[in-house]
């Protein structure tokens, strides 16, 4: 502080909390008009989704909240896409998780030769584009009749996925020390055991919020969704789609669709975006 | 006591194994499918053509089509455009948001709001509600000033689509960003200080080249996934008016399952895969003889 210049009163001014405070929010507010400046599309389309039509367009800033637009939407066709989304999302997360976090734990603690390469297997897997494989997957599924079926997405997205559950997961796992492991086998623990009581409850946070990103990066998915499912097993991205060329003048229903589809992930990428960062640091720098 | 890890941890090394068949078959095995198509003449919906393998013909045949160069320049303009603009909004934002304000949290996570939202719900909110001429914020923006509102999906679909990747991709960046600024250990700002340094000085010289691996993985992360960008075009512009917004992923779409010409969409599948495996690599060798001066 330089506070030196200044004379007594000021001095005495400055140092008080209410000054502290004043300065504090005159930086604050635009940084804040600028955030939320930015988010208005969203905050916009929230709001949309509680005018009438005849309030959304054209738009009017003073209306009377409604909560039709949600009674309308939820009666509507959104519920089996809703149900896809949640279904193929929730099974492919688990699955994920399910065989991706075995695959780190033998990367970090296993007794594998090249421990890197298969790491950097998988990670080169996310890089290549998905329109890569779309024609052969589309063709195989139309062959084994898994076009627009549950089961056939949730298989391609454990196909995405794993690999992003081992690169995230992996760095987790690297922050615990092999000693624990290697103190449980004395006291007699099996591997298995090992696995259960010692690195799941260290990396649980890590592992919590990588399944989190992972149901986010499912549950957004658009490119998969629109090639290979229709109507039976079409989730939310595809439901937007073809509500949007279809019913795509009701702005205020498009805008309740649109919130409910976004909220999920929204709260959930909040809760896990440290850890995102965190992932995606460690992956790099200890690759 | 030495505990032999040999023995104790190679029974579990099968637990792998699943998990690499099912990346294998879902991401790997068609790679090279799509690469064995590319050299196959099979329009699906021309059953008289028979499916004849014909060499490079389909490469021949797209690099000397004028529009499919063009899609191969939007697509690099695309990516790179978007990239340079996150890159310096993401600092800049970040630069701004480090620093202890009342309410800095949750300013911070209203601020990463776009990037969890898909681009299916970000495509159509700007197209309808915000960019749309006659009803959306444009024409309300518009009116205010007296001016005739821009047609931004007809006139300027490209400026379009790189605005709403940036709008998506910038708190990313800001999220690493910010993330990488903060772990900036206090001394080192603390000595620049002593040194008289000024803030650009600090930002140049010190915080910048501290955060550099961020910046990388910012990068790169983004590089792979704006060479992708698929749903956005998809609800918006369409890839249109013409190809003017169309890049590769939608053109592999477009020619896949619209025209069902699956040798000539692998090919293009195939461009794809190598211009992103360029990008990468010359992204790898700027980073290296980066840090190679850096070592130096």
């Amino acid at each position: 502080m330089t506070d030196a210049r200044g004379g007594r009163t000021i001095r005495a001014l400055r140092s008080t909390r209410a000054w502290k405070r004043t300065v504090g929010v005159l930086v604050a507010l635009p940084i804040w008009a600028f955030c939320l400046a930015y988010c208005f599309p969203i905050l916009y389309m929230f709001m949309t989704s509680f005018k009438t039509e005849a309030d959304a367009v054209p738009p009017r800033l003073f209306f009377v909240p409604t909560l039709a637009n949600y009674a309308t939407v939820l009666s509507g066709g959104i519920l089996p896409y809703l149900y896809n989304s949640l279904i193929i999302t929730l099974a492919a997360m688990a699955l994920s998780l399910l065989l991706g976090l075995p695959a780190a734990y033998v990367i970090v603690f296993g007794k594998l030769k090249h421990p890197d390469s298969v790491y950097f297997w998988f990670l080169s897997t996310t890089l290549m584009p998905a329109v890569s494989v779309i024609i052969p997957v589309f063709m195989v599924f139309r062959g084994l009749g898994a076009l627009d079926s549950r089961w056939g997405m949730i298989l391609v997205y454990m196909g995405a996925n794993i690999p992003i559950v081992v690169w995230m997961v992996r760095s987790f796992l690297k922050d615990i020390p092999i000693e624990l492991l290697e103190a449980a086998e004395i006291d007699g623990a099996t591997r298995l055991s090992a696995f259960f009581r010692i690195i799941l409850p260290l990396a649980r946070g890590g592992i919590i919020s990588t399944a989190l990103l992972v149901f986010i990066f499912i549950w957004n998915e658009f490119f998969f969704a629109v090639n290979l499912t229709y109507v039976h097993a079409g989730t939310m991205p595809v439901f937007m789609a073809s509500y949007m060329t279809q019913e795509g003048l009701f702005w205020a229903k498009l805008s309740a669709i649109s919130t409910l589809t976004v909220l999920p992930p929204l709260i959930l990428g909040w809760i896990s975006q440290k850890a995102l960062v965190r992932g995606m640091m460690m992956g790099a720098v200890k690759g | 006591m030495k505990v032999n890890r040999s023995k104790g941890y190679a029974r579990v090394d099968g637990l792998l194994l699943p998990s690499i068949v099912i990346v294998a078959l879902i991401t790997q095995i068609p790679i090279l499918v799509t690469l064995g198509l590319s050299v196959v003449r099979w329009i699906v919906v021309r059953p008289d053509l028979r499916v004849s393998f014909v060499g490079i013909s389909n490469y021949i045949q797209l690099f000397t089509t004028p529009s499919f160069l063009g899609i191969i320049v939007n697509t690099v303009v695309m990516t790179l455009a978007s990239i340079t603009v996150c890159t310096l909004f993401g600092l800049i934002i970040s630069l701004t948001l480090n620093r202890q304000f009342p309410g800095v949290n949750i300013a911070r996570i209203i601020l990463i709001a776009p990037f969890f939202v898909m681009d299916a719900v970000a495509g159509i909110v700007w197209k309808t509600l915000m960019l749309h001429p006659s009803f959306g914020i444009n024409s309300v923006i518009a009116n205010l000033f007296g001016v005739t509102p821009v047609d931004f999906l007809g006139h300027y679909p490209m400026f379009t689509v790189v605005m709403l990747v940036v709008w998506q991709w910038t708190p990313f960046f800001v999220l690493i960003l910010l993330a990488g600024l903060q772990s900036i250990p206090e001394e080192i700002l603390e000595s620049a200080r002593l040194d008289g340094a000024g803030w650009l000085r600090t930002i140049l010289r010190i915080k910048i080249p501290a955060i550099a691996n961020h910046i990388e993985v910012a990068v790169m992360t983004g590089l792979i996934f704006i060479l992708k960008v698929f749903g956005l075009i998809y609800v918006t512009t369409a890839g249109g008016p013409g190809t003017a917004s169309t890049n590769l992923p939608f053109i592999v779409f477009r020619t896949g399952f619209y025209r069902w010409d699956v040798g000539r969409a692998a090919a293009m599948a195939v461009i794809t895969v190598v211009l992103t495996l360029i990008f990468l690599n010359l992204l790898f060798t700027l980073v290296r003889r980066k840090s190679r001066e850096l070592e130096a």
